[in-house]
């Protein structure tokens, strides 16, 4: 697949540029981001390039090349931030409000000053405004009043507990109920009252009261998802240090570009005078996409001490003050039709956002999964006293898919229907939210491959009727719910479904050049989160320049070195960027066969290029790249690529199907996962290994937030009370079942020339609503609430009985 | 105090409460060790000492004067790593040094562990990536690379 078409300056694209005569080097494009719809401007490819088709012959992309840095990190070597040593570097630490809701009277920090050790403290009044740092007003617990600066960690952190705040509380809300009773306070200073957009956001098609009018069945139910923390293993942390009025700042985020914006911005120093580096980082999923106080403590610190200053937040700190998937109540009614067809969802909830946030709720993948006419949610974001949520994961969806899937289980109990029938019956034809088509949704394809890999047929139809008590159970031999010889075991399985916009999109850019012995660099303003970037950048650019994979470096992580990419984030990273990556390896090929076209003393047209070698097809003549760029002395061959915009004509999905088996004894009320199948359809996939274990993480990320996580508030004191990884529970390698993970063949040659779409979030989403149905077809009785705990799961068959 | 540490003899004057992780990321630069929860609830700090692994971050630095300690940076090379390395058995990499000096362990003192010995062995590890299914895979094929070279 080296024979690339070059037409020049391309302006079809589906921009609005579309249909201009004259050529439009700037539009604009819509790109998916967390579930929003943002409108960006776009530069235009300077040309355009044949998608890779389903059957393209690729060497590179598509095969399972190990990880480029899976050595690296088997040795304790990569750079993280945690890990950056400067000369002369210090450290910071964060003295943190211990109220919910309140105001700082005073803060004396002349004990933290007087410890030996102890270099400098950072108030409200050493920071610019814009940073935002050190509130007077504390509006929730954990918040920043203070940093002090010392010789070591342990000084720092010894001092920040010598900091002595006084405080007068003042009446907080940790609740939805609480924060829009009649005589709530505002929860922080500015709101008029304390609901996101002021009032409840309802978004609505087709009638809902006629829906449920014309079903045959109804069910209602009232679901509830935890509040779960992100927990990446890296704390978020920053390394600032200053020459002169340049600032540089190791990072551990999802966006070196964006962190750089927030410095430039917020410190009022030009762009150009910030460098941000992130070279290897322990885990974000969706927690690290901005700079953040301790951001900003460092380079403040940096700059007032003349020395590197490192302010890494402690666990206590991470767990509280860095992000969280917010709870929902969902309160969900739907109806169908005898023959399993949907008529009507309504969907009612409430979120408690913590004290900002945005409206990642659970009510838009009740707009996306399932065809229905008439869709109503009406979702209630509230402000409370307690951190603020960040993107998680799929935020939305993957708490929103608990309440829809647990509403279609319901639907198919009633109608005494396979809930994977039920689920076929009603796959989502089109993009139902803006009226147009998908570029593709196989879905169906994920059912039927699932099914088949997870034996689905063999377990018949649900037990409801036989697992009232272990007596009766006994007496109905031969259903595979049944353990025998255990009757305090229950075994069952559940499905779900997923859909995520994964198309991601402009602006992206990348670089590749030839170095001197025909090795070739691609750079890219991206970071590698630890889902494999610098691998697949280097697979995709080692296929268009038809190089050797190992002879292909990925230089990215660094905003002094690398042209713009976005924060990885939204399941983006692969979609935005491989096609710049290839674009560019494409540029750079032309121009090495110009190069090798006059030393080969053949036409261009008749060269090809294929494991470093550039060819004269039909001869046996070649050359290897070294060798031609050998002979170009320090001429560099480079190349440019950019990311085109989005179809505006269809929407790009992400679908997939979940099955999972569980075993539940029914005395203790202990669940255990024993299976779980997922397949999942996402176009092209760049490396199978990598793509395979970003789907087993989402899967046990998914596992927590159905078994064990949940952030637990004091809402009488408005304290976190599980700050902790003792008390935090997420999964350990003794909870992990079986797990096949498996993506369908194929390519999304509408999305972009590339084929692939995002594979991380989607992930996520089906795992604990499969789990839930699994543990409701065990006990015949469905638990509402998650995390399924045993204390839960007892109370939901207590009540059964 | 002294300790061997990978090998070679060090010096150090640790406070009177640091602990071995302070020690060794801090004072001597090791910093392939991680801090991740600080109170023994996840290995991400295990090292061995005298042959056995241990909690680092609750481990009093003055209680290894005289001891042997070994960190990720004295592990290489190990056929665990390549093992890690061929079956993806680090995203993003943070609880890998840990997983590896509790997994070299458990193969130090049993050279063909079923699987539910790695799975007791490793679970006082954790991992948020999720993965622990390529790392019971990492430490099998480790083990069966160790028995076939001796």
């Amino acid at each position: 697949m080296n024979d690339e078409k070059l037409t020049t300056k391309n302006t079809k694209g589906g921009g609005e540029g579309d249909g201009s005569s004259t050529p439009t080097r700037f539009v604009t494009t819509t790109v998916e981001v967390e579930g929003r719809t943002e409108t960006r401007v776009v530069e235009m490819p300077a040309f355009a390039l044949e998608p890779w088709g389903v059957d393209a012959a690729l060497t590179h992309v598509g095969s399972r090349a190990l990880r480029v840095d899976a050595l690296v990190k088997a040795s304790g070597r990569p750079g993280y931030t945690t890990d950056v040593r400067r000369p002369h570097q210090v450290d910071a630490c964060i003295v943190r409000a211990r109220v919910a809701r309140g105001r700082v009277v005073s803060i004396d920090t002349s004990a933290a000053l007087a410890l030996p050790g102890v270099l400098d403290v950072l108030l409200a009044a050493d920071a610019p405004a814009r940073t935002k740092l050190f509130a007077s007003e504390i509006t929730y617990y954990g918040q920043p009043l203070a940093a002090v600066c010392a010789e070591s960690a342990e000084i720092a952190e010894r001092a920040a507990a010598l900091v002595v705040v006084q405080v007068e509380k003042l009446r907080h809300s940790s609740t939805v109920a609480q924060a829009i009773a009649a005589d709530a306070e505002p929860v922080r200073p500015g709101l008029t009252n304390n609901l996101l957009f002021k009032e409840p956001r309802t978004n609505a098609r087709g009638d809902v009261t006629a829906g449920l009018a014309a079903a045959d069945v109804t069910v209602t139910r009232e679901i509830r998802t935890p509040c779960v923390l992100h927990t990446a293993l890296e704390p978020h942390s920053a390394v600032a240090e200053w020459d002169g009025d340049h600032l540089t700042v190791w990072e551990s985020t999802q966006g070196i570009f964006r962190v750089r914006d927030n410095l430039a911005k917020n410190l009022g120093v030009p762009l150009t005078n910030v460098r941000v580096i992130c070279e290897a980082m322990g885990g974000g999923f969706g927690a690290k996409n901005y700079a953040a106080s301790h951001t900003y403590i460092a380079a403040l610190f940096a700059k007032r001490l003349g020395r590197a200053v490192s302010c890494v937040v402690d666990r206590a700190g991470e767990q509280v003050d860095t992000g969280n998937r917010p709870s929902s109540v969902q309160r969900i009614t739907m109806g169908a039709t005898k023959e399993g067809i949907l008529t009507a969802i309504d969907l009612v909830a409430e979120v408690p956002l913590g004290i900002g946030g945005w409206e990642g709720g659970p009510g838009e993948i009740y707009h996306e999964l399932y065809a229905c006419p008439n869709v109503r949610t009406h979702e209630t974001f509230a402000f409370v006293n307690s951190a603020a949520m960040a993107a998680f994961r799929a935020p939305g969806h993957a708490e929103g898919a608990v309440g829809l899937e647990m509403g279609i289980n319901a639907l198919a109990e009633a109608l005494k229907m396979d809930p994977l029938e039920l689920r076929r019956r009603n796959i989502a034809t089109h993009d139902q939210k803006k009226n147009r088509p998908y570029t593709g949704n196989r879905l169906s394809e994920c059912y039927d491959v699932g099914a088949q890999r997870f034996g689905w047929s063999a377990w018949g139809s649900p037990a409801q009727q036989v697992t009232k008590r272990a007596e009766d159970a006994r007496e109905i031999p031969g259903n595979p719910r049944l353990v025998p010889g255990k009757p305090h075991l229950r075994r069952g399985v559940g499905v779900a479904a997923q859909i995520w916009s994964t198309g991601g999109g402009p602006p992206s850019y990348a670089s590749v050049r030839l170095n001197s012995d025909g090795s070739a660099d691609v750079l890219a303003g991206s970071q590698d989160l630890g889902t494999g970037t610098r691998t697949i950048l280097a697979q995709v650019a080692a296929e268009a320049l038809g190089h050797k994979l190992e002879s292909v470096r990925a230089i990215i992580g660094d905003t002094g070195a690398t042209p713009y990419a976005g924060n990885s984030w939204g399941s983006m990273t692969v979609a935005s960027l491989t096609p710049a990556v290839r674009m560019a390896a494409v540029d750079a090929r032309n121009a090495l066969l110009d190069a090798a076209s006059g030393l080969l003393n053949a036409p261009k047209e008749s060269l090809d290029t294929h494991n470093g070698r550039v060819m004269v097809r039909d001869t046996d003549r070649s050359m290897s790249f070294g060798e031609i760029t050998a002979k170009l002395g320090q001429v560099m061959i480079q190349g440019h690529g950019s990311r085109g915009p989005n179809p505006q004509d269809a929407g790009i999905v992400t679908t997939g199907a979940q099955f999972a088996e569980v075993e539940v004894d029914i005395e203790t009320g202990v669940v255990r996962v024993v299976k779980i199948v997922a397949v999942h359809d996402a176009g092209r996939i760049v490396n199978p290994t990598l793509a395979e274990s970003q789907l087993e993480g989402g899967i046990i990320q998914g596992l927590g937030f159905a078994l064990f996580e949940e952030r637990m508030l004091d809402t009488r004191m408005g304290l976190p009370l599980n700050v902790g990884l003792h008390d935090y529970k997420i999964p350990t390698l003794a909870d992990i079942p079986v797990i096949d993970g498996h993506f369908l063949d194929g390519a999304d040659v509408q999305a972009n020339h590339v084929g692939a779409r995002g594979i991380a979030e989607p992930a996520i989403v089906p795992t604990a609503p499969a789990i839930a149905g699994a543990v409701a077809d065990a006990l015949g009785v469905a638990v509402l609430e998650l995390p399924l705990t045993p204390w839960r799961v007892l109370a939901a068959l207590s009540k059964r009985r | 105090m002294d300790l061997l540490l990978n090998g070679r003899r060090v010096s150090a004057t640790p406070a009177g409460d640091a602990t071995l992780l302070d020690l060794l990321r801090d004072s001597l630069g090791l910093t392939g060790t991680k801090r991740v929860c600080d109170g023994g609830a996840c290995g991400a700090c295990t090292v061995h000492l005298d042959g056995r692994p241990v909690y680092s971050c609750l481990t009093l630095a003055h209680g290894c004067d005289g001891r042997e300690v070994r960190t990720i940076e004295g592990l290489t090379p190990h056929p665990l790593q390549e093992a890690f390395a061929s079956e993806d058995a680090a995203q993003c990499g943070f609880c890998t040094p840990g997983q590896l000096m509790a997994a070299a362990s458990l193969l130090a003192s049993n050279p063909d562990p079923s699987d539910s010995e790695i799975v007791a062995a490793m679970s006082g590890n954790l991992c948020r990536c999720g993965t622990y299914p390529k790392i019971v895979r990492a430490v099998r094929r480790a083990a069966a690379a160790l028995r076939g070279s001796v």
